[in-house]
């Protein structure tokens, strides 16, 4: 198989990566997995049944095209000064069911499902969120990179509230 | 438990005072329940959510779950949305289209204008004749109406009519529904969140310039930083283009205006600027309102027609319905709202936008609705139950309106003219007045 083919291996590792960046709360190398213009996407639910389809149309939950959006995100999650982001929430996220859909040429589409669980210290509070992920992956200098993420939360009734962090 | 316990108001010694127990008690959320939510006018929902006959939509005054619908004549009516034979919710989704709406439980059915339509095995039933002579249909709202797209209905008859309840706040929905010749609509994708605290937490934050730099400091950190790159790549807001909110801002900048009723609304000057996405209609809105009117669509508005329903035209547009589930509990259903018919890039401008600042998912709700929660905790303590929340702006509140106000013939009860400092406090007691107004009954003065 040729090295720039993505193998179930590869992709699973990479998911794993990310989710364990963000349970340690190393998020800029979080931020390293993406492309500069990376797609991330969480649609909201039109209806009991179907999500939004068109960011340019439809309302997301989050929607950013580039990485740079990322950064402020990060930025605000752990500049000190958003009452909702300290202490920062413990998460755990359990990524399974890792599926390569597609793998060509340094390019590759993967599905995977999601539970996250968080626990606020301020609040004594635990909340779990699941859902799936579609990822677009492509290879960068040797290495996988995130071109697209799409996070299709299920359980969307938002308790307070939900960062990128926790999905 | 008696009223002056809980709200004290002295004018005339200048004391504005609110019980912490009006946020914790059960008995007061009790009696919020039966006499606000379930005893007066309360938004329902936007035409546009059923726009053709048949169409419906649900949703609640207070407790209650309620359907909208239109019958095939195009008329909306307001049901409880609750079957007359064993009280199962006939109506299960979040809106829809349906001729009948036929019971789950024992498949009576009902048409789309509440008629009962057939009592399943009626003529095996052996029913009395008493029962026979009965009305088997939907419960009717005995207040239902709607004001240029928003509809709103009481679970009480005992109530003024709409335009009356409305009063002069019309005229800031008129600024709203104006902004398309078409009216307005929904963006696809319903966000609800909850919190864990009182729902008139919701009630003045929405009114509360105060919290401002203070609360979101994060989110004006990236303001800034995207303000010093003027990079392409980043989401473009509207508070960058201003500056009313800053506190070395001189001058006025905004301020407030209260309505009968309890409804209010806060300002400030945003000018017409190309950050708000209906830049694109500025030059054809002053030549249809007038320059006037068109310059106050373009200002920062958070307006609140009491007791559940919140226009916040900011960062972006967004409708808000604040429902409470508890005294510590509340459910807040929020969407993009849009002047229909504004170009793709607009569109995509107003959501990005909306995303950014007031999604439970976004970078500045979430640090309202954790004060919130912490407020919440923190009223437990009841050593010292007056609040102090309510004091800003006392000797700067005048009667009737002022010099912007006049510009749209707008009169409120009570204005204040503030600098970005100033951060009006009395706006609230409004919302209180209205509130003690409608209680009374329940407690002894």
């Amino acid at each position: 198989m040729s090295a720039d083919v993505l193998t179930p291996a590869a992709a699973a590792a990479l998911l794993y990566r990310e989710a364990l960046l963000l349970d340690s709360s190393r998020f800029s190398d979080w931020l390293d997995l993406f492309t500069p213009d990376v797609e991330y996407w969480m649609p909201a639910w039109r209806d009991e049944v179907s999500t939004t389809q068109d960011p340019d149309r439809e309302l997301s939950l989050i929607y950013y095209r580039g990485r740079r959006n990322l950064e402020d995100r990060v930025m605000r999650l752990t500049s000190g000064l958003s009452i909702a982001s300290s202490p920062l929430p413990r998460v755990v996220h359990q990524i399974s069911n890792v599926v390569v859909l597609e793998s060509g040429a340094g390019a590759g589409t993967v599905n995977a499902v999601f539970v996250c669980h968080r626990f606020d210290p301020r609040m004594g509070r635990t909340d779990c969120f699941f859902g799936r992920y579609d990822y677009q992956l492509v290879l960068e200098a040797g290495d996988w990179k995130i071109a697209r993420k799409k996070i299709t939360l299920l359980n969307d009734t938002i308790p307070t509230v939900v960062d990128i962090n926790s999905i | 438990m008696k009223l002056a316990d809980l709200i004290d108001d002295r004018p005339e010694a200048g004391i504005f005072r609110v019980s912490r127990a009006i946020f914790t008690d059960a008995r007061v959320f009790e009696a919020e329940m039966r006499t606000i939510f379930e005893g007066g006018w309360v938004f329902l929902g936007l035409e546009s959510q059923a726009p053709g006959p048949h169409d419906f939509f649900t949703t609640h005054a207070g407790r209650v779950p309620i359907l909208v619908q239109r019958d095939e004549t195009g008329a909306l009516g307001g049901f409880v949305n609750s079957c007359p034979h064993k009280g199962a919710r006939i109506a299960l989704v979040r809106q829809g289209h349906a001729r009948q709406h036929i019971c789950p439980y024992h498949s009576w059915s009902f048409d789309s204008a509440g008629r009962n339509k057939a009592v399943k095995w009626k003529r095996a039933g052996c029913y009395s004749d008493a029962f026979l002579q009965d009305d088997q249909g939907l419960a009717r709202l005995p207040a239902f109406g709607s004001y240029r797209g928003f509809v709103f209905g009481s679970l009480s008859a005992n109530v003024p009519t709409l335009d009356e309840y409305l009063g002069e706040a019309r005229k800031l929905l008129d600024l709203v529904a104006d902004q398309s010749d078409d009216g307005l609509e929904l963006v696809p994708g319903q966000v609800t969140f909850t919190y864990a605290a009182n729902w008139k937490l919701q009630l003045e934050n929405c009114s509360d310039a105060y919290h401002f730099t203070s609360a979101h400091p994060s989110y004006i950190r990236v303001l800034e930083r995207r303000q010093q790159e003027m990079s392409a790549d980043v989401v473009a807001s509207v508070w960058e283009n201003s500056d009313y909110w800053k506190e070395e801002t001189q001058g006025i900048g905004g301020g407030s205006f209260s309505f009968e009723n309890g409804h209010v609304l806060n300002w400030g000057v945003f000018g017409v600027t190309p950050a708000i996405p209906l830049y694109e209609r500025a030059a054809e809105l002053a030549d249809r309102f007038g320059p006037a009117k068109r310059d106050w669509m373009f200002n920062m508005r958070n307006l609140t027609i009491f007791p559940n329903l919140q226009v916040a035209e900011n960062a972006s547009s967004q409708l808000r319905i604040i429902r409470p589930i508890a005294p510590d509990r509340t459910e807040m259903q929020t969407w993009c709202i849009a002047p229909k018919g504004e170009s793709a890039q607009a569109r995509r401008q107003r959501i990005r936008q909306y995303e950014d600042f007031f999604n439970p998912t976004g970078m500045a709700t979430p640090d309202d609705t954790i004060a919130y929660e912490n407020c919440q905790r923190g009223f437990a303590g009841k050593v010292a139950p007056w609040l102090q929340g309510y004091a800003r702006g006392m000797t700067a509140s005048v009667p009737g309106g002022n010099r912007f106000s006049d510009k749209i013939d707008l009169h409120p009860a009570r204005s204040v003219l503030a600098d970005s400092q100033l951060c009006d406090e009395t706006l609230y007691h409004s919302y209180y007045r209205a509130w003690a107004q409608r209680m009374a009954g329940e407690f002894g003065a």
